[in-house]
Parts: C-alpha cells; sequence; structure tokens
C-alpha cells in the first residue's frame, strides 16, 4: 500500500513538472548538458587515445631510424613518453586535464608533462573543463534543487498537504513519492553516465569498477535527492527551503572543496616550481659538468678509473671515458632529480590527502576522490607514470652512455670537433639505438584502486546515514 | 435526523506554546446532522477541525469520530471522513476530473470514469469544464469538484471549513441544497464557518466558538431556519 500510494504521488509529481514549463525545461536542459558533455569528451578522450598511441609508435620509430650519429647527441634527441587515457576519463578526466600526459625525455633534467587540457584552452575557452563529472558533481544539484526545492512545501503552500494528509495519506506515503520523483528525475542526468558506464564496462576497464563508480554517483545523486525532498518537507516556505538547499550546494560543491585545497596548501606548504627548478639547478651544478672530462668533480671519478685499470692516462683506459663521465654524472644527477621529484611527489599527495579528509564535510569532495581513483585519473596515477617515465628515461639515457663508454674510441671522442670529418668518425652505429624500450602505461590494478577508495566510500556511508537521519527528522516535522 | 453520536468532543483540551487554544469542549453530533462551529478570526475553529481530522494532538480530553478516538486511531479515522479545505485546495495543473481520480488514487479508491462523471453531474459541475485546467475554475466549481470527490469516498462524515467564503448567493444556495441532500441521506456533517446567515440556513445546530470555549448553542426546530439576528446578536457580542 504505501509503495502505490507512493507511485500515484510520484507519477504526479511529474505531471506537474512536465506540465511546469520552467521544471520541464531545467529537467531537458540538465539532459541535454550531461550528454552533450559525454559526448564530447567522449570523442576528445577516443582521438587522445588514438593520437597518443599512433605518436608514441612514431616517437620510438623516429628514435630508432635516427642515423649513426655521436650517442650523447642521441642523449639530447631525446624521446617522448605519452599516457593514453583511461576508460573511465571519458567521465571523470581528473588531474589528466591539468597535469598533461606527454613528457620529453632527454639527459640531465626531468621535464613536466605537457599537453594539458587546461593549458591548451585559451583563458576565454576554460568552458571546456566542463566535464561530464564536473557537471555531475557540481551542477547536476543545482538542477536537482531547482526542480525538487518546491516538491513538498508546494503541497503545504497550496494547501493540498492537509486534504492529503487528512483523508489517510501518511507522511511517510508522500515524501517517499516526491523522494523517488526526484530520483527519477535524478537518473535524467545519470543516465547519461549510466551508459557511458555501460560502454566502458565492455571495454578494457574492470566490470567491478565500473560498477563501484556508477554506484557512486548513484548514491551521491540519491543524497542530493533526499536532502533536496527533506529540505522542502522541513521548511514552510518553498522560498525557505530554495535558500538552504542553495546555501548547502554552495557549501558542499564550490566553498568546501575550496577550503579543502586551500587548508591542504597551507598545512603542507610546497615549494614553487621557480624556486625549486633554481634549487635543482643550484644542486646540479655541485656535482660537475659531465660533459667537461676535467671538471675537479670528476678528479677523483679519473683517479679510481686509472688505479682499477692501472694506468697513467685517460687515453690508454679500454672504456671512453668522456663516455664513463656521462654516465656517472647522469647517475648522480638522476639521484638529486629524483629526490627532489620525491619530495614534490610528496607534498602534492599530503595535499591531496589534506583536501581529501574534506570528504567528511561535503559528499561531493568524497564522491571526487572516489571517482578520480576508480577512474585512474587520480594524482597518484600521474606520480605513477612520471616515476615510471623517468626510469624509462634514465634506462635509455644510460644505456647510451654505455654505448658511449663501450663503442666509441675516446681519442675519436676527442677529436671530434677538429673537423667536419672527425665528426664525422665519431659515431656509433644506428643499431645501438634498439636499446629504447617500449612505453606502456596502464593505471593501477582495479584491486588497488578499489582498496584506495575505500575510506572514501566510508565517508560516502556516513553522509548517507546523515541524510537519511536527516529525512527522519523532516518526516517527523512534516505538517501542514 | 438520527440521535447517534457520530461526531464527539469530551473535554477536549488543545494548548500551544503555553497558549489555551480549545479549552474544555464538549458536544456532540448525531448522524445525519448538520453541524456548524460558528466563531470569529482566532476562535479556535480551525484547531478544532484539525483535531477531529488527526493533524493535531489534543493536550487532553477526547476527540471522538464513529466512535473511535481520533488521536489513536488517526488513520482509520481518516480513511472514512471526507474534508473540503476553505479555499479548495485542489490542483491546478490537473483537471477536475483529474483532481478527483489522483486524490481518490492517494486514498486506496478505485473508482471508475463513469462514477466519477455520476457524481460531477450530481454536484452539477459544467461538464465542458470537467477536463479544463482547475486553475481556470471559479471557486464555486472548485468547491463542487472538491464535494464531488467527498462524494465518491462516500464518507459518512463531511468536515468543511468555511465552505461558503468567497462564494457567489447563486453558488451558496446550490452549495445549502447539496449539503441539505448530503445529510437527508445520513451524512454526517461538521462545518465551521464565520457566515452566520450559511450556517444558520443550513445548520441543524450552531455552537458558538469564542477564545477557545464553546460560548452559546442554537437549534433548529422543525424545518424552520435557525435566527439568524438571534445567532448573529450573541456572535456579535450582543444579548439576542
Amino acid at each position: 500500500m504505501i509503495f502505490s500510494v507512493a507511485k500515484t504521488i510520484c507519477a504526479d509529481q511529474w505531471r506537474y513538472w512536465l506540465r511546469t514549463k520552467v521544471a520541464a525545461t531545467v529537467l531537458l536542459l540538465g539532459a541535454i548538458l550531461t550528454l552533450a558533455a559525454l559526448i564530447v569528451n567522449a570523442f576528445h578522450v577516443e582521438e587522445a587515445a588514438h593520437a597518443r598511441e599512433h605518436l608514441q609508435t612514431e616517437a620510438e620509430e623516429r628514435f630508432k631510424a635516427q642515423p649513426d650519429k655521436h650517442p650523447h647527441r642521441m642523449v639530447h634527441y631525446g624521446h617522448y613518453v605519452f599516457r593514453a587515457p583511461t576508460p573511465l576519463s571519458v567521465i571523470e578526466p581528473g588531474v589528466d586535464t591539468y597535469t598533461g600526459n606527454a613528457i620529453f625525455l632527454e639527459g640531465h633534467r626531468q621535464n613536466s608533462a605537457m599537453f594539458a587540457q587546461q593549458r591548451q584552452s585559451a583563458g576565454l575557452t576554460r568552458f571546456s573543463s566542463l566535464t561530464p563529472s564536473f557537471l555531475a558533481l557540481a551542477l547536476a544539484p543545482l538542477f536537482i534543487i531547482l526542480i525538487g526545492y518546491g516538491s513538498v512545501s508546494r503541497e503545504r503552500e497550496a494547501g493540498t498537504l492537509t486534504l492529503l494528509l487528512s483523508q489517510g495519506t501518511t507522511r511517510w506515503q508522500l515524501i517517499l513519492g516526491k523522494l523517488l520523483a526526484l530520483i527519477a528525475a535524478s537518473g535524467l542526468f545519470l543516465l547519461p553516465l549510466l551508459l557511458a558506464c555501460l560502454y566502458v564496462a565492455f571495454s578494457s576497464e574492470s566490470p567491478l569498477v565500473v560498477l563501484l563508480f556508477c554506484l557512486s554517483y548513484a548514491v551521491y545523486f540519491l543524497l542530493w535527492a533526499t536532502v533536496v525532498t527533506a529540505c522542502s518537507a522541513l521548511f514552510e516556505k518553498s522560498s525557505v527551503s530554495f535558500t538552504v538547499l542553495i546555501v548547502i550546494w554552495m557549501s558542499a560543491c564550490v566553498l568546501i572543496p575550496r577550503l579543502g585545497s586551500s587548508v591542504a596548501t597551507n598545512a603542507a606548504p610546497s615549494m614553487g616550481k621557480l624556486e625549486a627548478d633554481f634549487k635543482v639547478e643550484e644542486k646540479l651544478r655541485s656535482l660537475g659538468d659531465g660533459h667537461d672530462v676535467n671538471d675537479p668533480a670528476f678528479k677523483k671519478l679519473k683517479e679510481d678509473l686509472l688505479a682499477k685499470y692501472n694506468v697513467d692516462s685517460v687515453d690508454d683506459l679500454p672504456v671512453n671515458f668522456r663516455g664513463v663521465v656521462a654516465q656517472y654524472s647522469e647517475g648522480r644527477q638522476a639521484k638529486v632529480l629524483n629526490e627532489f621529484a620525491e619530495n614534490r611527489m610528496g607534498e602534492e599527495l599530503e595535499q591531496a590527502h589534506i583536501a581529501r579528509q574534506f570528504g567528511w564535510l561535503s559528499p561531493t569532495v568524497a564522491v571526487r576522490a572516489i571517482s578520480t581513483i576508480l577512474a585512474g585519473t587520480s594524482l597518484e596515477t600521474h606520480h605513477r607514470f612520471l616515476r615510471e617515465a623517468e626510469a624509462l628515461r634514465l634506462e635509455f639515457v644510460q644505456g647510451l652512455n654505455k654505448v658511449h663508454v663501450e663503442k666509441l674510441d675516446y681519442k675519436l671522442d676527442m677529436d671530434r670537433n677538429a673537423s667536419e670529418e672527425a665528426a664525422d668518425k665519431a659515431v656509433v652505429g644506428a643499431d645501438n639505438w634498439a636499446l629504447l624500450s617500449e612505453f606502456n602505461f596502464n593505471p593501477e590494478a582495479a584491486n588497488t584502486r578499489i582498496s584506495n577508495a575505500l575510506i572514501y566510500f566510508l565517508q560516502l556511508i556516513v553522509w548517507v546515514c546523515i541524510t537519511v537521519l536527516f529525512l527522519k527528522a523532516a518526516v517527523r516535522r512534516l505538517n501542514p | 435526523m438520527q440521535t447517534k453520536t457520530v461526531i464527539g468532543a469530551s473535554a477536549l483540551t488543545v494548548r500551544l506554546d503555553n497558549r489555551t487554544i480549545l479549552d474544555n469542549l464538549n458536544f456532540e453530533v448525531g448522524k445525519g446532522e448538520v453541524f456548524a462551529l460558528l466563531g470569529g478570526n482566532g476562535a479556535g475553529k480551525s484547531t478544532t477541525l484539525k483535531t477531529f481530522l488527526g493533524l493535531m494532538k489534543p493536550t487532553s480530553g477526547i476527540a471522538s469520530v464513529l466512535g473511535k478516538n481520533v488521536a489513536l486511531h488517526t488513520n482509520d479515522v481518516q480513511q472514512s471522513v471526507a474534508y473540503l479545505p476553505e479555499s479548495v485546495t485542489l490542483y491546478g495543473h490537473l483537471s477536475g476530473f483529474e483532481n478527483i481520480r489522483y486524490f481518490l488514487s492517494v486514498a486506496g479508491l478505485n473508482k471508475s470514469d463513469n462514477e466519477i462523471s455520476v457524481a460531477l453531474r450530481k454536484v452539477a459541475l459544467q461538464e465542458n469544464a470537467w477536463n479544463n485546467a482547475l486553475s481556470n475554475y471559479s471557486k464555486g466549481m472548485r468547491q463542487k469538484t472538491a464535494i464531488a470527490l467527498a462524494l465518491l469516498r462516500n464518507a459518512p462524515v463531511l468536515f468543511l471549513d468555511e465552505p461558503t467564503s468567497g462564494l457567489d448567493p447563486a453558488a451558496i444556495d446550490e452549495f445549502n441544497a447539496l449539503v441539505s441532500e448530503l445529510a437527508a441521506n445520513g451524512a454526517t456533517i461538521f462545518m465551521v464557518t464565520h457566515d452566520v446567515y450559511c450556517a444558520c440556513q443550513v445548520a441543524h445546530r450552531i455552537v458558538l466558538l469564542s477564545n477557545g470555549k464553546l460560548t452559546g448553542s442554537f437549534e433548529r426546530i422543525g424545518d424552520t431556519p435557525i435566527d439568524t439576528e438571534a445567532v448573529h446578536a450573541v456572535f456579535a457580542g450582543r444579548k439576542a
């Protein structure tokens, strides 16, 4: 009986929305906007995936197709690595929008990722960040508020609440009916996301991850529908419930996430890029110039090497001393670069952890954390991309240095600038460029992503409990 | 008119925020009786109505309908009464026909379109308006729609809140005739109003309410309506 009456009330609420132009327009606009964002993003991600796959292959082929060259010229010729978007980034691009997805790898440097969508956009086109996840997390609640804030208070204001309750309709039946209607309306915004998830589920993504991803958004929409219905029941006037709901929306979707970022930045301050770059440069300079074999920083290396091979001059060494210096210098530089990079990533991660704790204060923050972690577009995944790219960089640079050490005669190397002919002789064969490994970056395993997101699911569960209690209080206080 | 008690108030008291809204009310309404509770603004009429409809709990005393304590058997009572609000609050986005179907449906009653049509004809609502949005109805038309709803609910008890407020004289006459017919068919009608003339025309008994207390009572003798002047004098604070 309770559900049959609730169903009737739900159907009437829909009839009201469809016959009221404003509500129908809001519903239509919200659904179209979500769908449009999804389609645009899907095309963008699909295109980016193909482009990156193509560019990665092309970069590798171009590197390997280089003619006979001095190995150190190849170190500076460098190589690109690309990160293909994850299937769920169609909905949740996460930090990818800001961090970039390609890195130029070269000797002696750790370059930042580039080609971030946000960095490619001019100021006026920042609307391009209207991603499906942003729409779902920030704008959809606003649409839910716009259509639902008066669902119960309208009955009170019109006097129909008295009539309904006086003829035996219980408060729960009424609220359940209104809630069902709003959940169904929210479904209009959720449906495009679910369809996209369904498509993703048939691609390379784990179905369990896709299911949990959908579930988190579904619960989020359910929370908003419940809060809107409860507020509409709790406050006597529609205008009051609308004002309260807008304040809740502003707090949950705008202020608390923003506050989270600010608190995180202040609680775990990190060095600015310029300052960090200066410090790295300073430290690297103290390590000596790897291009100069006579740099005092390599004096001990030289002595040790001469002693090891029991010779008096580097000319008598069975290895190319310039290559040894380059190899030694690169190793030490990489250590310094990694130390700074790990520090920076540690600071960023700490900031992210602090900001995510604000999920206890706003479900938007909790779902955003779940969403990026499950989609494989979180900061953690980006850091892993940087580490894997750095490992590849060091591997191919040191591989080239090894070729320099073992396959290029020291004397020819030292005379390379004497003439064009000498330069032509100071080279190694192009077959040595085959040392470049393929780069395939994949997001973390499904289990790892799920376990990383568990704490934020807990935040969401707490929000469900709070919202249910709020609804119960609203039903108890519902009076004509 | 029969004498079996259908509606009863026994030492009925309602206090809100340390204010006494209803003070020890005692009355009984018999089957087929048209009972009018007459009072000015703030007299406690709406509170009395809400208490009998189960929308408000008494602080002490008992409000009973059909022998059941409303506070204890709220849902049972609500299923057996029909309520006609003052400003006939039906849905403006629905037609008269749709409103009736909807309210019957949430009350758990399934009536055919034919039965609804019969009821609408009975209350003399113009057929060409049945499928128009209620927002285009006059107050009298909305009143008729609400009465049709009450008829379809086959409720033995009708609570009417200021039923003639805003109606033109012709509509008041139509309404009075309908109420008398319902009472003649055995329905018990409890109306709260400040319209002395209407109350005298249609009620078998008028009880005056002032500051939450019953201050006077008038009864119809035979078919002669209650004396409007006498009621008005007491209502206005003058002696009859």
